[in-house]
């Protein structure tokens, strides 16, 4: 149960989505864009935020999109999990989405809302980092587009008006060869003691991994740790692990010793995986 | 030839479950009723400096703002330490500290968080041993609590809430010249109950002073027995209504949620009122599943014969003793296991700390005490060489042995373990607990566990039974016990039916206890409702079967001793041609001209368990339960070597159930306790912070195995029919969770060759006890 009443809004493009946000905002609502809802219904409900308007972009085509063009795949950001999934277009991306909660919630929970969560996890960023995506925002500017790294620190770093409409995925990355290993405390679905994803772009290695640190995160020098191909898998596991040793974190699903056990033996099955052509 | 039992008949009330029709407790319409909810405690431990409720009062829509000062009884059955809503201190976080009743939900939260509580923060006491430790905090003072029951033993001075012994034979100098001997310690958490209907109370209070309570519990009349006493109402005006109860494995036989609805109604000048507990309080404010810490000493002669065992246990049972302190009774009865062991010490020792209280959890705190001592024969069969099964079977109980207590074996008492062990060799393709490799880091390993189980029912419990019939000559049974999902309303049809040789269908059991109809039956629990109730079912079938023959004697014009009933007919035994149905003769009998003879039929039975004793303080011996029940329990893990995680593959159980009077709906019963005792085992324990803080408290975080994780259930019946109980059936009810954490512990112990001491064993834990030793 809410306990309190609030202001529900579906505007159909982008520039009300916005006007709206700015009245309200003005008005001292303290609105929040809005998706498929099960972060703001839970934390509503919690009573962790207190929202006096929520802004429903699923009613705005451009936040829908789920196309190819010639250069790109375009994710609209209110794409649910289950959509992508079930699209078959990015394979690495799919299985992730498949990995996070379960299915009803899947069928609700979208890429945006993923990514601009306050759930530390935000695991659809994996496979964005090492696709090198980009970003189409709209905001006081209209729309820009940047890549997700430059305002994806582990969480999204947008102007309190600013939304994302879509996300665009280099062509390469759907058909390159990847790997996805997602372990948890002890239960099937559960957030992640880790969740390693990697992809393969002109045969080096690209990873990155939520649940480890307070924040997702992709490191170059983890990259050119584990491309070392000389070395055996448990040696350069040994050393990529050590590189992340200080950002592992603790928590009620498991210590930050455990967890670097767990990155070990799953980057070490990662690279043996690469290794023997597995992947 | 049977009618009604040795058939897998459906549950009655399978329809309207799988519907969605049948109708629990907070389904009835709420419409005019007032809401309540509570305010809880954030702290573990803290004085109350003071509660400001007047924001909270000030709210429109808001009806009345409770507080301790409010209600200055303390309850509990069996001390009474707990006070309705706190008083000057809180003792746990999440213990009730305040309650808004106002016009609806939403508006009753919005005053809660109006109200200011200023705590001054105290050191929380977060386990048994530390609560033990000299010089530890009172957390209830110097006995500020009441005894309401005989034997219950506190140790003002100390955080002791009651202490039980058994002293059999000599253990500690017969211990010492043992040739194998095993030592271990263990600490298990506390957990939740986390049945699927949370729970829920409504109380109105009539301008003729009539309360009336409807909750979703296992014990509607002990809610009467408590509100009457604690309030100074005679109990003949409080009325008790339990519908369906959507889950209860013991956590709805605490009296807690009815007392706060009074308060509620009272507060309001008896206006109805709805006070449903969300998710996160039904987990950290309503009681919860024992944790418990234990000392285990066993030993055995070169050949792995059990010589001595010492066994202090320690149970956690939070702030509150509520029930806990027959739980630390339950575990001394039964500590040997099923096993003979001929010298023989145990202290059981119920302690408070600044958990969320313990209450009642399925299995009575006998999961918790197999888990220690089933590792730890394990251990000892490792270190004898033994197979873990023939171990087991060399020191079963038998013939010529007693109990811990000191009661005489006999098979139709206890039941036969041997032939339980014979069983659940081809059910689990037992391989003698070695370890087979199937791929380079995955090996596949089988763990046994044996356990057993008596009930502890005051000695005088009671239960009725009243029968009544249709014009279609069908019959009504009316009794007090709740149908919460053990079938215990589908076995007393069975027992009906099976007595009066009608169809299970002839038979409909009131859905809906009322106290103010039923007649008394002490609780639904301990596994206890098919023996007390179907004793009182099968006295009121003889006695409605006794009118019968009278009514049937004066319809053919013979004697009623040469009546014979069967097929809801009665016969003429020297002329079987002649009969009468008995639509014609259960509202007495009318002859074709008119005469009216005989009487309508109602059949009352009724039963006060016999033959029960209160324990002897020093040495344990009584008798506690009926009955035991025993059985054998073998889980399957796939284990990989390298990550420390695992797979459940298949559990077993073969259980000593007297008589399988509803294959099917027994095996279910007893697949669902399996369920319980994996997903315990394995992912369930409520964490707490050093402040004592619940760190897992919501469905998000707290998990438990949910449906594509379970392994293949096995489940088969030896058949030892036990003297006393209706059909020879046992309680069987609960015990199919008690030896699953033992199992699991034993497999994954094999598997990764360590010793694996506590719960639940999450892969972090198994890496921890692999490479560090002692999890």
């Amino acid at each position: 149960m809410i306990a309190y009443d609030f202001m529900y809004m579906q505007p159909d493009t982008l520039r009300q989505a916005r006007e709206n946000f700015l009245r309200l905002s003005e008005s001292g609502q303290n609105p929040v864009y809005y998706a498929g809802g099960s972060e703001i219904i839970t934390m509503c409900r919690a009573g962790d935020i207190r929202p006096g308007a929520v802004i429903d972009i699923k009613n705005i085509d451009a936040c829908q999109a789920l196309s190819l063009d010639e250069d790109w795949l375009r994710l609209g950001a209110a794409c649910t999990l289950n959509r992508i999934k079930e699209s078959g277009l990015f394979p690495l991306l799919g299985l992730v989405c498949g990995r996070i909660a379960d299915h009803t919630n899947q069928c609700r929970i979208t890429l945006g809302g993923n990514l601009c969560g306050s759930i530390i996890y935000r695991e659809t960023s994996l496979p964005l980092l090492l696709a090198d995506a980009k970003l189409i925002l709209y905001g006081a500017r209209g729309r820009r587009a940047l890549a997700l790294k430059s305002v994806f620190d582990g969480r999204m770093r947008l102007q309190p008006d600013e939304l994302i409409v879509e996300a665009q995925v280099p062509l390469w990355a759907l058909n390159a060869p990847y790997y996805h290993m997602k372990k948890t405390a002890n239960e099937k679905i559960d957030y992640p003691l880790l969740s390693v994803a990697a992809l393969l772009y002109e045969d080096q290695l690209r990873v990155a991994c939520s649940g480890l640190a307070d924040r997702p995160l992709r490191s170059k020098q983890v990259e050119v740790a584990l491309n070392r191909r000389a070395l055996s898998p448990g040696t350069v596991a040994a050393k990529a692990t050590a590189l992340l040793a200080e950002q592992a974190r603790d928590s009620v699903e498991g210590s930050a010793a455990y967890r670097l056990f767990v990155l070990e033996n799953t980057l070490r099955s990662l690279v043996e995986d690469w290794h023997d052509e597995k992947i | 030839m049977t009618t009604a039992i040795d058939k897998s008949i459906q549950r009655r009330e399978a329809w309207d479950k799988v519907t969605g029709q049948a109708q629990y407790c907070d389904d009835l319409p709420a419409a005019g009723m007032l809401s309540a909810r509570l305010l809880t405690s954030t702290y573990a431990h803290a004085r109350l400096r003071s509660v400001d409720i007047a924001a909270a009062q000030a709210l429109p829509g808001v009806e009345c703002v409770l507080t301790g000062a409010d209600c200055p009884q303390l309850f509990g059955p069996l001390l009474q330490d707990r006070p309705a809503l706190a008083r000057d201190k809180v003792r746990y976080a999440g213990e009730p500290l305040a309650l808004v009743v106002a016009v609806d939900e939403p508006t009753a939260e919005q005053a809660l968080r109006l109200i200011e509580v200023d705590y001054e923060p105290l050191p929380p006491l977060l386990k048994p041993a530390q609560a033990l430790e000299r010089g530890a905090p009172l957390l209830h003072g110097q006995g500020s609590y009441k005894k309401v029951l005989e034997d219950i033993y506190p140790e003002p001075g100390t955080n002791i809430a009651s202490h039980y012994r058994i002293r059999k034979g000599d253990s500690q100098s017969v211990l010492q010249k043992c040739a194998v001997i095993v030592r271990q310690c263990f600490g298990l958490p506390p957990s939740g109950h986390l049945a699927m209907e949370i729970r829920t109370a409504r109380a109105e209070i009539t301008a003729q002073g009539q309360v009336l309570i409807t909750t979703s519990s296992q014990s509607p009349y002990s809610v009467r027995k408590q509100l009457a006493e604690a309030f100074l109402i005679p109990a003949g005006q409080i009325q008790v209504k339990t519908p369906l109860v959507g889950g209860g494995f013991g956590g709805k036989a605490a009296v807690c949620l009815e007392i706060l609805a009074y308060l509620a109604s009272r507060g309001v000048g008896g206006k109805k009122v709805r006070l449903t507990l969300p998710r996160e309080q039904d987990m950290a404010t309503a009681p919860c599943r024992l944790g418990l810490e234990a000392e285990i000493s066993i030993g055995a002669d070169q050949n792995g014969l059990i010589q001595a065992a010492e066994l202090n246990y320690y149970l956690d049972c939070g702030a509150y003793t509520d029930i806990a302190p027959y739980m630390a009774k339950a575990i001394a009865v039964d500590c040997s296991g099923p096993y003979q062991i001929a010298n023989l010490s145990c202290d059981a020792l119920c302690v408070y700390t600044n958990h969320t209280y313990a209450t009642s959890f399925r299995g009575f705190s006998h999961a918790e005490q197999t888990f220690c001592l089933e590792r730890t024969l394990d251990m000892l069969a490792q270190k004898c060489g033994d197979d873990p099964l023939q171990l087991r079977l060399k020191n079963a109980i038998g013939p010529g042995c007693t109990t811990p207590t000191q009661v005489a074996y006999s098979a139709g008492l206890i039941g036969d373990l041997p032939q339980c062990l014979e069983k659940i060799q081809p059910l689990s393709c037992w391989d003698g607990g070695g370890v087979t490799k199937i791929k380079p880091h995955t090996v596949r390993v089988k763990g046994l566990a044996c356990f057993w189980k008596t009930a502890n029912p005051p000695t005088d419990a009671i239960s009725g039974a009243v029968i009544t019939f249709n014009p279609d000559g069908s019959v009504n049974l009316n009794t007090g016990a709740v149908e919460m999902g053990s079938g215990c309303h589908t076995h007393l049809n069975q027992i009906l039916a099976e007595r009066l040789q009608l169809s299970p269908d002839q038979v409909h059991v009131v859905a809906a206890p009322d106290t103010q109809v039923a007649p008394e039956h002490w609780k639904t629990v301990a596994s206890l409702t098919v023996n007390m109730a179907g004793r009182a079912v099968l006295a009121a079938a003889d006695d409605a079967l006794s009118q019968l023959r009278v009514n049937a004697g004066l319809a053919l014009g013979c004697p009623d001793a040469e009546i014979e009933i069967a097929a809801g007919r009665a016969f003429s035994k020297k002329n079987p041609e002649r009969f009468i149905p008995f639509k014609d003769i259960v509202q007495g009998y009318k002859s074709p001209a008119g005469q009216s003879l005989g009487q309508p039929v109602i059949g009352r039975g009724s039963l006060m368990l016999k033959g029960l004793s209160l324990l002897d303080p020093y040495s344990g011996s009584g008798r506690t339960g009926p009955d035991w029940s025993l059985g054998a329990q073998v889980v399957e893990v796939e284990a990989d070597l390298r990550t420390y995680t695992y797979r459940i593959i298949s559990a077993s159980t073969a259980m000593d159930v007297g008589r399988a009077i509803n294959p099917e709906l027994m095996r279910a019963v007893i697949a669902g306790g399996m369920a319980m005792g994996v997903s315990l085992a394995s992912r369930e324990s409520f964490a707490y912070n050093s402040d004592g803080i619940p760190l897992k408290p919501n469905l998000r975080t707290y998990k438990l195995m949910h449906i594509g994780e379970e392994p293949d259930y096995r489940v088969d019946f030896v058949e030892t029919p036990e003297q006393g109980s209706p059909y020879g059936v046992r309680s069987y009810s609960e015990h199919g969770i008690i030896g699953m954490p033992a199992a699991l512990g034993n497999a994954l112990s094999r598997a990764f060759a360590c010793r694996l001491n506590t719960l639940p064993l999450n892969p972090e834990r198994i890496w921890r006890a692999a490479t560090e030793g002692d999890s």
